[in-house]
């Protein structure tokens, strides 16, 4: 029998060596740091570097949140449509260098994540830990998950996001924190008081182009709530189908268009026939919702402000002293750091890209 | 006789039921006078809330699901004659797919339903003709030809579909067109009605002009030649008819499966294989089908119960019933 030949025989085993320690070779020099830990919501203990300087966010809402916490030059993976949103490319223009390893649903190319050195990875919990989240371990890349469905679940994710980061953008976030309990006070202080039968029935859409409602226990469903309103809609959850004729029995006193293209979905909404009797279209009350670094209906900073427009927009009477225009532009100054024009301020109300 | 009665008056039946149906208590005394009122002149003793519903709302859709229902039967009882396959559903060519992919488009670049529409149309349209084009072998298109390049086409546009899902945003746009793909006849008006109807109607008395050559040519092309008929132009005019409606019909209320697939069998069991009597009933089996599940649809539950889901849900069961009483012969 021909001996085993030694020259090959090391390169394989030098190769297999090699691919065996890739892992460890990989990993982040930050591990060997010090390290603390933190629970997240599904309550896990997550340990992560103590000073955090490199984040991964597949949760195209929050990367808003962590531009507002003066953040953002710690994200190192982001979000197609993350890098999309005009206002946040506006404020954070080196967004666009900061590879998209997500796609839309949250999956990841674990390649490009490892490349990109995270110290962790920020997440939404939708009932589930995201699949390649075994592989995550085996890099060592912590995944840290945030509540996402009620107005309570932003303020979560709020101190959450801050405590991750670190010092600085904690003490941000508990100052939103602050100022959105304060908004939220100043509206329910007025808005408690007002009568079942005096509460707008409020339909909130949440597509156009195919016709979807927001529904109960989301967050739209809470600012509703503070706002003096009561959603309309009896279906649960966010983007639920429903028939034009469900809409006629719902027959909703205001309509809250809440997507892009929202002024044209608004005049469609005038235009069609079959709206044509429902009370807000006869009494004119359709809004568009507005949306500037992300969506102020959804999770986001702007949510703050949401409160006070919803409230005044269904209250305009009872919030005679409350300036949007003044609360607005104090709050882009304040929190992103961003003189607002008036035609920028319109815009933002019109939710057009400025 | 009383059999061919029957079939032609029910489609007409519950498209009068259908308006009594719905979310909203609407009295039904309130629409009888609202249907009177259309052709006589009544003076109106309801208010105009309850007119918006049953002629703007009920109406429209009821017709939407009669005239689809009909288009995508009539032109499955035609291909499974042309392909001489019981297993062929008007979407053989690769139409649902390349309709698909146009109206996720639309869906993602926020196009108004108008665009949507015509964008989906053109992409089915597109679809076929490529498939066509794919299987001409020497100025002619053998059926297995027609069905490989079909495959190919459906493949190619599920890809490119799966490509703008994957870019859609989640909170909405994904939603919105995971919901149209699945189907639903919400977003019909009268306008889309004055458009589809024709476009459905056009091809459809195409078919039933052809229907009698169709027995002709489900004996094989060859022998269908041998008793002169141009069978080329006869399966030519059959792919551009049964295209034109199922093009319509997917373009305005998403991809809805197994219609065009299990009706004929259905009108197959009460009027026999004889094309000339087959396509008249598949016409009226579909439309009374569709009428009845859209009625589920939108009435069920608040939610708007997405078509497709229901007429798999009912339709597979009954195809393997199908399956297992034929042992397989469809005699």
């Amino acid at each position: 029998m021909a001996r085993l030949k030694p020259g090959p025989t090391i390169v394989v085993v030098a190769l297999l060596g090699l691919a065996l320690s890739q892992p460890a070779a990989q990993s982040r020099s930050s591990t060997s740091g010090p390290t603390r830990q933190l629970t997240d919501i599904t309550g896990r203990t997550v340990t992560l570097p103590s000073r955090v300087t490199r984040v991964a966010d597949p949760w195209h809402a929050n990367n808003g949140m962590i531009l507002m916490m003066g953040g953002a030059n710690k994200i190192v993976a982001t979000t197609m449509q993350a890098k999309k949103q005009p206002w946040f490319r506006k404020l954070h223009p080196r967004i666009e260098n900061v590879p998209a390893a997500f796609d839309e649903a949250g999956e990841v190319n674990i390649e490009t994540l490892i490349g990109t050195r995270p110290d962790v990875v920020l997440m939404a919990y939708g009932g589930t830990l995201p699949r390649w989240k075994a592989t995550a371990d085996t890099y060592g890349i912590p995944v840290f998950m945030m509540p996402n469905t009620s107005l309570a679940d932003l303020k979560t994710t709020a101190r959450m996001t801050g405590e991750v980061l670190g010092p600085s953008e904690s003490a941000r976030a508990a100052e939103w924190i602050r100022y959105f309990d304060d908004n939220i006070r100043r509206v329910t202080a007025e808005t408690s008081r007002i009568p079942a039968s005096e509460r707008p029935r409020v339909l909130h859409t949440a597509t156009g182009t195919i016709l979807t409602i927001d529904g109960q226990k989301t967050v739209i469903d809470d600012w509703i709530t503070v706002a003096g309103g009561v959603n309309a809609a009896t279906v649960v959850s966010n983007a639920r189908p429903v028939s034009m004729e469900q809409i006629a029995a719902w027959n909703p006193d205001v309509i809250i268009v809440g997507t892009a293209p929202n002024e044209e979905n608004r005049r469609a909404i005038l235009n069609d026939p079959r709206w044509s009797q429902i009370k807000a279209v006869r009494t004119g009350r359709v809004y568009v919702n507005p949306s500037g670094v992300y969506l102020w209906d959804r999770h986001s900073a702007e949510a703050a402000l949401q409160v006070l427009w919803a409230a005044k927009t269904l209250h305009p009477n009872r919030f005679p002293d409350l300036d949007l225009k003044k609360e607005t532009k104090a709050f882009y100054a304040k929190f992103f750091n961003y003189t607002l024009s008036d035609a920028e301020y319109s815009a933002i109300m019109r939710a057009a890209a400025s | 006789m009383i059999r061919r009665a029957i079939l032609l008056a029910l489609p007409f039946l519950l498209l009068f039921l259908s308006l009594f149906v719905g979310r909203l208590d609407v009295g039904p005394g309130d629409v009888l006078r609202i249907v009177a009122s259309q052709i006589f002149p009544i003076t109106r003793s309801w208010p105009e809330a309850v007119e918006t519903i049953v002629v703007q709302i009920r109406l429209p859709r009821a017709l939407m699901a009669m005239c689809v229902g009909a288009g995508l039967s009539i032109s499955g009882a035609a291909f499974q004659g042309m392909f001489r396959n019981p297993l062929v559903s008007p979407d053989v060519l690769g139409v649902s797919a390349a309709s698909g992919f146009g109206a996720a488009l639309a869906i993602l670049l926020s196009r108004s339903s108008v665009e949507l529409q015509i964008i989906a149309f053109a992409f089915g349209l597109l679809g076929v003709a490529i498939t066509y084009m794919l299987a001409r072998v020497y100025q002619t298109t053998p059926v297995l030809m027609l069905v490989l390049s079909g495959v190919v086409v459906a493949a190619f546009f599920s890809a490119l579909l799966s490509g703008v899902k994957f870019v859609a945003d989640p909170e909405n746009t994904l939603p919105a067109i995971t919901y149209w793909l699945l189907g639903s006849f919400n977003a019909a008006t009268l306008r889309t009605v004055v458009v589809v109807v024709p476009a459905i109607a056009a091809g459809t008395i195409g078919l039933l002009l052809v229907s009698w050559k169709l027995n002709l040519l489900s004996m094989g092309d060859e022998d269908a030649r041998a008793l002169g008929v141009r069978t080329e132009r006869l399966k030519a005019a059959i792919v551009v008819c049964t295209t034109l409606i199922t093009s319509a019909a997917v373009s305005t209320s998403g991809v809805i499966g197994w219609v065009g697939l299990v009706m004929p069998h259905v009108a197959r069991t009460i009027v026999g294989p004889d094309h000339r009597y087959l396509l008249p009933a598949s016409l009226s089996v579909g439309a009374s089908y569709l009428l009845v599940i859209d009625g589920i649809a939108r009435s069920a539950v608040a939610v708007e119960i997405p078509i497709g889901i229901l007429t798999a849900v009912i339709g597979a069961p009954y195809f393997a019933y199908l399956l297992r009483r034929t042992n397989g012969t469809w005699q």
